[in-house]
């Protein structure tokens, strides 16, 4: 993936191009906001990072100049505001998916490789299938080797949320945010419980597992 | 000279001068009305009593002849007083009276007319008219009386003129002591309300003062002054209170804000001890690949932490900061009660807790989803941590949503051991963790929360004993 990094904070744009690189993606980097500008609009980047708060140019007029010329390349907006209102701002400024600092690096890369994704078309697919496990959006069946599983509907929209993320890490407050709604750091192992009840319904019995937890980072369903 | 100004300055004074010139303007007009009012009334009288005596002389004159009449007017010319006579014969010329000359038109046509006199005065005298220039019973010049009359002209029917007046001098003399009196009077007004002015105005800027010195004091660093208060009760004693009681409010802040700092101090430091001493333990060269592996593990684990903390922190002052994260908006209760009911009834199950649910259906308020979502998790964490009962029975924790008069109550129970009386409204300030739980993760941080959140929704939250366990109740006023 080629990614943008648009961060005054050199040594911690040092060390997330440097993690980056780790995991296999290109990371150019502008250390203010004109020069940001100047960069994402010149140049195709599959994600884009940008801090909100940037000498020269701030990086929410950044991402609102990008919207209005058409740049539909996704945005992760990295901010201490962490705060609700703040979030929305940020998401409707033309942001897709809003981080609060200090955030962990699994965080920050599970996010972006969530959102690169999310400009391919494979978005509004009506059924998703890893393995022998598959899920229909419109009849809401989901299935392991022709044998119907019955899920509450929150575990649903819990699988649905893996399967079209399949191969993909998601972590513990993106399934928080996006199958509950909620943005705040639960204090107990609340996603764990739902996640092992979810394992159960789905793997049990089954020689090959399909949900993985990925220690330190989160949860990925794949074959 | 200064002290002066100040004085004049002050809005009391100015305040008492207006109501003093106010007060001077209109005590002169009334005065003013009445002592026109008497001089017309005594005007009155005396021409009333010309009238009655012509009429009389005219009867006398009439019914016993003119040997009566002259008899009469003799009589009246010699006492002393303010009455003028003058009979005349048919010419004019002087007859008897006690004025012996008159302006020839009063006698020439009836009417009432004013001129100058100038009579002897008949002090002690038994003496009819005398002529001018007679002497007196002391060999003296006779005393004399002169001034302005009144007089009211008439003929008679035998053809002689009578004038019958009234010396207006002692009607002068009684208007000049109006006058007099009057100017007494408003002297006297002007003075005293000066007086009495310049007196509660310096009572006023006492009371201020006292309140400045005291305000004084608090602002170079003494928050124990309070404004003395008086058994007056006046408004004075109403501010002062009022000041007073935002002075208990302030100092119970500062001192809630002392607690926080320690509390800061205490609960922030430990972890970031922890969190050096396991940075160090991993630099170590003594140390294996695995015990600095894990030492770097928990080194995120602790940071992790600690970022809550603060997250959580953050979040209160904020929210105690009356800055609504998004403004509020109206929500579903119902909904969110139920969701994060649904979310954590797998995590208490997990730790054999039983979860009843009782959520009344529909239940909108104005408020802030995140906040309302927020302080649930934190009482249902807060109930799956403590719902163990000490007799060793099945942990239970029961979730309701009520509508109750005005207000929408959202109480999570449990059967745990419960809260000490003495300790519920203690466990709702930040970092207070009892003793009993500070073997269990946390912050200490929930519960204030979950108050700071009810506050800005202008509602409220308090523990109650659930017998045993612990009932928290979040009330927010509302549908």
């Amino acid at each position: 993936m080629k990614i943008l990094l648009i961060e005054d904070d050199r040594e911690a744009a040092s060390y997330l191009i440097q993690a980056l690189d780790e995991a296999g993606h290109v990371t150019h980097h502008a250390s203010d906001g004109e020069t940001g500008y100047a960069m994402a609009s010149g140049m195709d980047y599959d994600v884009l990072i940008v801090d909100r708060m940037l000498p020269r140019r701030d990086g929410l007029s950044i991402i609102e100049s990008l919207r209005a010329e058409g740049d539909n390349t996704p945005v992760l907006i990295l901010s201490a505001l962490g705060e609700v209102d703040d979030r929305v701002t940020g998401l409707r400024a033309g942001g897709d998916d809003y981080l609060t600092k200090p955030y962990a690096f699994t965080e920050l890369l599970a996010r972006i490789e969530v959102l690169a994704r999310r400009s391919s078309p494979a978005e509004a697919a009506t059924n998703y299938s890893v393995g022998g496990l598959s899920l229909d959006r419109l009849s809401r069946k989901v299935e392991r080797d022709g044998e119907a599983i019955l899920l509450q509907p929150r575990e649903f929209r819990l699988l649905e949320y893996l399967m079209k993320h399949a191969g993909k890490v998601v972590t513990r407050t993106m399934l928080l945010e996006n199958v509950w709604d909620y943005h705040f750091d639960p204090q107990t192992n609340v996603i764990d419980v739902h996640m092992s009840r979810l394992r159960s319904k789905i793997d049990k019995g089954h020689d090959n597992a399909l949900l993985h937890t990925v220690r330190g980072a989160g949860y990925m369903i794949r074959d | 000279m200064s002290r002066f100004a100040q004085v004049w300055r002050t809005s009391t004074v100015r305040l008492t001068a207006t109501f003093i010139a106010i007060f001077v303007v209109f005590a002169i007009l009334l005065m003013g009305f009445i002592g026109w009012q008497s001089s017309v009334q005594i005007q009155r009288q005396q021409t009333d009593d010309i009238d009655r005596e012509v009429r009389l002389f005219q009867r006398i004159e009439a019914t016993q002849g003119i040997r009566a009449l002259a008899f009469a007017l003799n009589r009246l010319s010699s006492q002393p007083g303010p009455g003028v006579y003058y009979l005349g014969d048919a010419a004019g010329q002087y007859l008897l009276g006690n004025m012996s000359d008159v302006p020839p038109d009063v006698l020439i046509d009836p009417g009432v007319y004013s001129f100058d006199y100038d009579r002897p005065d008949p002090l002690g005298a038994d003496a009819g008219p005398e002529p001018s220039g007679s002497r007196g019973p002391d060999g003296g010049p006779p005393p004399r009386r002169s001034g302005v009359a009144v007089v009211k002209s008439v003929e008679l029917n035998n053809g002689m003129r009578l004038v019958v007046g009234r010396d207006v001098v002692e009607r002068r003399g009684y208007s000049a002591i109006i006058l007099q009196s009057f100017l007494v009077g408003v002297v006297g007004i002007i003075l005293f309300s000066v007086v009495a002015g310049g007196v509660t105005a310096r009572r006023v800027l006492k009371r201020i003062d006292t309140i400045r010195d005291t305000s004084t004091k608090i602002m170079s660093g003494n928050l124990s002054e309070r404004v003395p208060i008086t058994k007056r009760n006046d408004e004075f004693d109403g501010l002062a209170r009022n000041l007073n009681a935002m002075l208990d409010r302030i100092e119970q802040l500062l001192q809630g804000l002392k607690e926080v700092t320690d509390n800061v101090a205490h609960d922030l430091k430990t972890p970031l001890t922890r969190l050096r001493n396991q940075a160090e333990g991993a630099l170590r060269d003594t140390a294996s690949p695995q015990t600095k592996e894990k030492a770097l593990e928990t080194v995120i684990a602790e940071s992790d932490k600690l970022i809550q903390t603060f997250n959580a922190l953050l979040m209160i002052a904020r929210v105690e900061a009356g800055a609504p994260s998004g403004a509020l908006s109206e929500i579903d209760v119902s909904a969110i009660v139920a969701d994060v009911a649904e979310l954590y009834t797998p995590v208490a199950e997990d730790e054999g807790i039983e979860v009843a649910t009782d959520i009344a259906e529909g239940v909108t308020l104005k408020a802030n989803r995140e906040l309302i979502g927020q302080a649930m998790v934190n009482l249902l964490e807060n109930a799956i941590k403590y719902a163990k009962p000490e007799d060793g029975s099945t942990g239970k924790i029961a979730v309701s949503l009520k509508r109750a008069g005005g207000s929408v109550a959202i109480v999570v129970a449990d059967n745990g051991p419960g809260i000490a009386e003495a300790d519920r409204s203690r466990v709702l300030e930040r970092f207070v963790r009892l003793e009993k739980s500070r073997s269990e993760p946390g912050s200490g941080l929930g519960l204030a929360l979950v108050n700071a959140v009810a506050r800005l929704h202008g509602g409220s939250f308090r523990i109650e004993d659930n017998g045993p366990g612990v009932r928290a109740v979040l009330e927010v006023p509302g549908s």
